[in-house]
């Protein structure tokens, strides 16, 4: 208990990935389906970004003058986090415009019933 | 250093570009010849880096000139350079095939899109194969599932988007895992490059002993949902079934296997064979990988959709593979490794027939293909040449690499999975085989057909028939392909 306390970082985003991974999978909502994955992106970025910071030091960001190594968080969690967002926001867009395309060809976007109406 | 090794990256930005060229390109015939010469350049390129990784051995390309823990590395020996030549030669014949039928599946004004994204698949796809960087394999298993859904979506039918938009939440869930497989080896190792992990987990080994389970767990169940593992294979029959058949084939053939070559790569270069067999998780893919060759068999022979029907005899190869590499021993991953190759070879040629033979008789049902071999000869020789392949028959190359299976079974002591082997490949012979008796046997079959009547013209089979040869040239001198896919996995 104590560890998942000082490790509330991670505990919190293991949390959420967990929602958005149950999101993900019992909703029958498509635009519910796409928020849980949105959810456990996000998580996943959190838990990189607190594996970057580092207690007490500044963004890698220089302001007047250079402190050193030592005076700056981790920056490459946060560059890689940067591309996942791109990636995230990227695959979102389609699954949002394929959802779209469903209700024009279904009229619904619930997925138990596209699945009757589409069965085969 | 010598021009050779400049080659990866120049195949990946010739890909790249030309794909976001087409759609500028008015003239559909233009649009064709170009992709092609795209991918037949690319292939040119790919032999002379095999050639340069046999004179030479395995080298390093820094992207950028950034030197290795900073910078992002392609590394090239003979796994990465025969993959590379199998995935440019595989998508250059599906391509050139893809010039007669794909106006029948997909509307004028997409053509120009389909040839971008199959540009765009097949640059993802061996960059996931080059890069020595596993976030930088991330970024390309992202643009390949994305460029996936959409070739199957191209096609704009109401089945198609169902399927795409399955493909692509369970791909994208798989690389949500893969990522946070990633993130707790960066937590535990600071480095990013294989090779640098590497040299740190073999440190560290003993004090993350859970966290490396979790991680190599995590990209199991991702990777193994992006290329069709036996229990989270679902999006696969309804995705292969409703893609135009060219894009059946690029899927089948080698959108999966990028994943497991990657999977392979995790396994030898990230984790090393001694401490991912010290863990249970290639138990768990053994199992997962029997499991599949038989339920994908059963699958298959209840179907009445010969797209579908191949479509789960996919499933039921990727569980080969799977059950290849669980094995554990060096002999397994030989043997997935060339199942990768042989399986990738007949099932486009399988998939390529499939859309023929749909397109020519207006049926997808397996029950109204009788009397065909009579009025498709050459059509249902090269789909009888990939069943008894399928099947395992002996000068076919699935039989290769049904023998190899059988030896690395033998070596690991685990004699009781031949059964496995034996009943999945039977189970394939009685899919495949009543397509072929049907066809051409029985009195009422092949009553009032008339003998060539549905034929394509020969040049229209011509990728088909190279496929076809290529399954019977491999399946009958082999030895060479499987000494350098033994080179490969040891210089891994």
């Amino acid at each position: 208990m104590e560890r998942l306390i000082t490790n509330y970082y991670e505990t919190a985003s293991i949390i959420l990935f967990g929602i958005g991974f149950m999101t993900l999978l019992i909703h029958n909502n498509l635009i519910k389906k796409i928020i849980g994955m949105n959810i456990m992106d996000t998580s996943i970025f959190l838990f990189f970004i607190a594996k970057g910071y580092i207690s007490g030091k500044e963004a890698p960001i220089i302001k007047g003058a250079y402190k050193g190594v030592e005076g700056y968080i981790n920056p490459v969690p946060t560059a890689l986090m940067l591309t996942g967002i791109v990636v995230a926001v990227s695959v979102t867009a389609f699954a949002l415009a394929l959802t779209i395309k469903v209700y024009d060809k279904y009229g619904t976007i619930e997925l138990n019933e596209i699945l009757e109406k589409g069965g085969d | 250093m010598a021009v050779e090794a400049n080659f990866p990256l120049l195949i990946l930005l010739i890909l790249l570009i030309s794909a976001f060229m087409m759609p500028v390109i008015k003239n559909i015939r233009t649009v064709k010849l170009f992709s092609l010469s795209a991918m037949l350049l690319s292939l040119v390129l790919s032999v002379f880096t095999f050639k340069h990784v046999s004179r030479a051995g395995t080298f390093v390309y820094k992207v950028g000139h950034f030197a290795a823990p900073w910078g992002i590395e392609l590394k090239i020996g003979y796994l990465e350079s025969i993959m590379s030549i199998m995935f440019t030669f595989i998508a250059a014949l599906i391509i050139w095939a893809s010039f007669y039928s794909i106006e029948h599946e997909v509307k004028e004004k997409n053509i120009g899109l389909y040839y971008t994204l199959c540009g765009l698949l097949i640059a993802s796809l061996l960059g996931i194969v080059y890069s020595n960087d596993i976030f930088n394999c991330f970024v390309f298993i992202e643009i390949s599932s994305i460029a996936a859904s959409g070739i199957v979506v191209v096609k704009d039918n109401k089945e198609n988007i169902k399927a795409a938009l399955k493909y692509l939440i369970l791909s994208s869930l798989g690389s949500g895992l893969v990522l946070m497989g990633i993130a707790f080896l960066y937590s535990v190792t600071g480095n990013l490059n294989m090779d640098y992990i590497h040299q740190e987990l073999v440190n560290v080994k003993d004090l993350y002993h859970n966290t490396l389970i979790i991680s190599l767990g995590l990209f199991t169940v991702g990777l193994g949902v992006k290329s069709a593992m036996f229990p989270v294979h679902i999006w696969l029959p309804d995705a292969h079934t409703y893609a135009p058949s060219s894009s059946s084939a690029m899927l089948s053939a080698l959108v999966l296997k990028a994943y497991i070559i990657l999977f392979i790569k995790i396994v030898f270069r990230l984790y090393g064979i001694d401490i991912v067999n010290s863990m249970p998780v290639l138990d768990i893919v053994l199992v997962t990988g029997a499991a599949g060759m038989i339920y994908g068999s059963i699958m298959a022979i209840l179907q009445k959709d010969l797209k579908r029907m191949i479509a789960y005899s996919s499933v039921a190869q990727i569980g080969y593979i799977f059950f290849g590499m669980g094995l554990g021993n060096f002999l397994g991953f030989v043997a997935a490794v060339f199942h990768i190759i042989s399986h990738a070879l007949t099932k486009s040629a399988l998939f390529l027939i499939a859309g023929n033979i749909i397109h020519q008789t207006h049926s997808k049902e397996i029950g109204s293909l009788k009397g065909i071999g009579i009025e498709m000869p050459v059509t249902m020789g090269v789909f009888i040449a990939g069943a008894l392949s399928m099947v395992g028959i002996p000068l076919f190359i699935g039989f290769n690499s049904k023998w190899n299976f059988a030896l690395a079974i033998i070596d690991s002591n685990k004699i009781l999975f031949i059964a496995v082997l034996v009943a999945s490949s039977v189970l394939n012979a009685v899919y495949y085989l009543p397509i072929i008796i049907n066809g051409f046997f029985g009195e009422e079959n092949i009553k009032d057909k008339v003998f060539r009547s549905k034929e394509k013209p020969v040049q229209v089979l011509l990728p088909e028939l190279i496929l076809a040869f290529a399954i019977v040239y491999f399946g009958i001198s082999s030895k060479g392909i499987i000494d350098l896919i033994t080179k490969s996995i040891a210089g891994l």
